[in-house]
């Protein structure tokens, strides 16, 4: 499943599992949550098509393998595929890295400069970026920085500057309904409920529960400070097009409501 | 190098260069009666090593189970070479989408829960220190062992690959201990270190611990326990003070 987002960057989206029972959701009805409705927390790829290069940030995971090969096919065309970008070597986000190499040898694989052992992820044959770096697709550049909330340390974030889209990975992800699959945040009904974002964050980034709160939310005001996007697409959420800093404000929310009630429970 | 860890866990040390410093990332074998369980698969850098270490372990009769800590690749990259997920060798994993993990045979152990591999009974903590969010610490009832994961890790020297914690002059060092944890929980930078610890504390109450098995350390022994605990709540608290947020420009 697949949406243009932008001209030229298009959202190529995997549900995975339904996810309604594991977060007990039923049972405990949280105000965003439409009872008989599924629930998944998403994994999402994004494909920039500039006027001479393509790049591809992330791959989606092994369940989706057919699906994604098919979706950069369709894409890309007899264009190729540049650039693969591994934003972090998660499963579910580089794990059909090989795949797509093996589909494409035409794609240089990119990857974070951060961490120490990319051996261990067969990612040291690829280039890599780091804050600062960028890749010039024609008409539109991809922008690296350093990954400020993450999990593994072999990671790195993306921005795209024509449209000031952030990617943020692992950050500002959140569960959304069966019929909201592929929405944007502004197309959804109601306000959106920050405690999408708290389900998400006491969950999946684990650490949020032992977090400083006034250190962690001063760096929230540094990104907003830093990146001020215009959109931001995640790797676990929906695409956000609207008043993209007011969502990055909300993150702060979602650190003193952790640090006040805790992790709600694990996603394993 | 397969090493005796206790009486019925065996440690088997594989390192990874970091030129001056070496990182562990080994996996475990645990002795149930004439069954054999891996805790972790390793990394796909040292394959053969590896097959051929448990091989050598299990007479080339190969583990009759494998229990993942987290599908992360330094941990789970040999499990189809160990032949796990098949008849023969029971895959047991703590992830909530296995598909999407590339684990799709796997036997899910719910964390905070307990379940019986091959006669041994382990419990599966929520642990305070990983790098991934479907991580499990695992403790094992028979041994008194807590697997740790990425947590509770140290880089060493070459030359103290097979040490234990007691082999060290002044057990692990605090420098090691901190330098690991910095570069590879890089979350840490964040967080308050006593909420970390009193999550530590209730762990270490609810179970008895004899002695800690990290993949990305040497393995800790009970007495030393409390010295590398109070060596990790001062390299966390080092990680915190030693990184500021600094106000940052939009970028160009």
């Amino acid at each position: 499943m697949t949406r243009e987002i932008a001209p030229g960057i298009h959202w190529i989206y995997e549900a995975g599992p339904d996810r309604t029972e594991k977060l007990d959701l039923a049972e405990r009805q949280p105000d965003w949550y439409e009872p008989g409705q599924k629930a998944y927390i998403p994994q999402c790829a994004y494909l920039l098509v500039g006027s001479d290069k393509t790049l591809l940030f992330d791959t989606l995971s092994p369940a989706n393998t057919d699906q994604v090969l098919s979706a950069i096919g369709n894409i890309v065309g007899d264009w190729g595929l540049d650039y693969l970008v591994v934003s972090h070597p998660d499963v579910p986000h580089a794990g059909n890295t090989k795949a797509i190499l093996n589909e494409h040898p035409e794609t240089t694989l990119v990857a974070p400069a951060y961490g120490n052992d990319h051996e261990l992820y067969q990612l040291d044959d690829g280039i890599q970026v780091a804050e600062g770096d960028s890749i010039d697709l024609g008409g539109r550049v991809a922008q690296f920085h350093e990954a400020t909330f993450l999990d593994a340390p072999v990671s790195v974030w993306m921005t795209e500057r024509d449209t000031e889209t952030l990617f943020p990975v692992d950050w500002m992800g959140f569960p959304h309904l069966d019929r909201e699959a592929l929405q944007f945040v502004d197309e959804l009904d109601g306000e959106f409920d920050v405690s999408r974002l708290v389900e998400f964050h006491s969950r999946v980034l684990f650490w949020y529960q032992y977090v400083d709160v006034e250190k962690t939310n001063a760096e929230i005001d540094n990104l907003i400070t830093k990146f001020d996007p215009e959109m931001i697409a995640p790797a676990h959420g929906l695409v956000i097009r609207e008043k993209a800093a007011e969502y990055m404000a909300l993150m702060k929310d979602v650190t003193e409501i952790i640090d006040d009630n805790g992790r709600i429970g694990t996603l394993g | 190098m397969t090493v005796p860890a206790t009486q019925t866990v065996e440690w088997i040390s594989q390192c990874y260069s970091h030129g001056a410093q070496h990182e562990h990332v080994s996996l475990y074998l645990i002795r149930e009666g004439d069954d054999t369980i891996l805790i972790d698969s390793g990394s796909v850098y040292h394959r053969s090593e590896i097959t051929s270490s448990v091989d050598t372990a299990t007479g080339g009769d190969g583990p009759d189970a494998i229990v993942l800590s987290h599908s992360d690749y330094p941990h789970a990259a040999n499990v189809s070479p160990l032949g796990g997920g098949t008849d023969t060798v029971e895959l047991v994993a703590s992830s909530g989408a296995p598909s999407q993990q590339g684990l799709p045979d796997a036997r899910k152990c719910t964390i905070g829960g307990q379940l019986d591999v091959r006669g041994r009974t382990l419990s599966f903590i929520d642990p305070p220190l990983a790098d991934r969010s479907h991580t499990t610490w695992i403790y094992d009832h028979g041994d008194g062992v807590l697997f740790t994961a990425d947590g509770f890790g140290n880089y060493h020297e070459p030359g103290q690959c097979g040490y234990h914690s007691s082999d060290f002059a002044d057990m692990i060092p605090e420098e090691r201990i901190h330098a690991y944890h910095r570069d590879n929980l890089v979350w840490l930078r964040y967080v308050d270190p006593d909420k970390v610890e009193r999550t530590l504390d209730d762990i270490f109450d609810r179970f008895e611990i004899t002695a800690v098995a990290p993949i990305h350390g040497n393995p800790i022994m009970g007495e030393d326990l409390p010295k590398y605990r109070e060596r990790l709540y001062e390299s966390m608290k080092r990680i915190t003070d030693e990184y500021e947020v600094t106000p940052s420009q939009k970028p160009e």
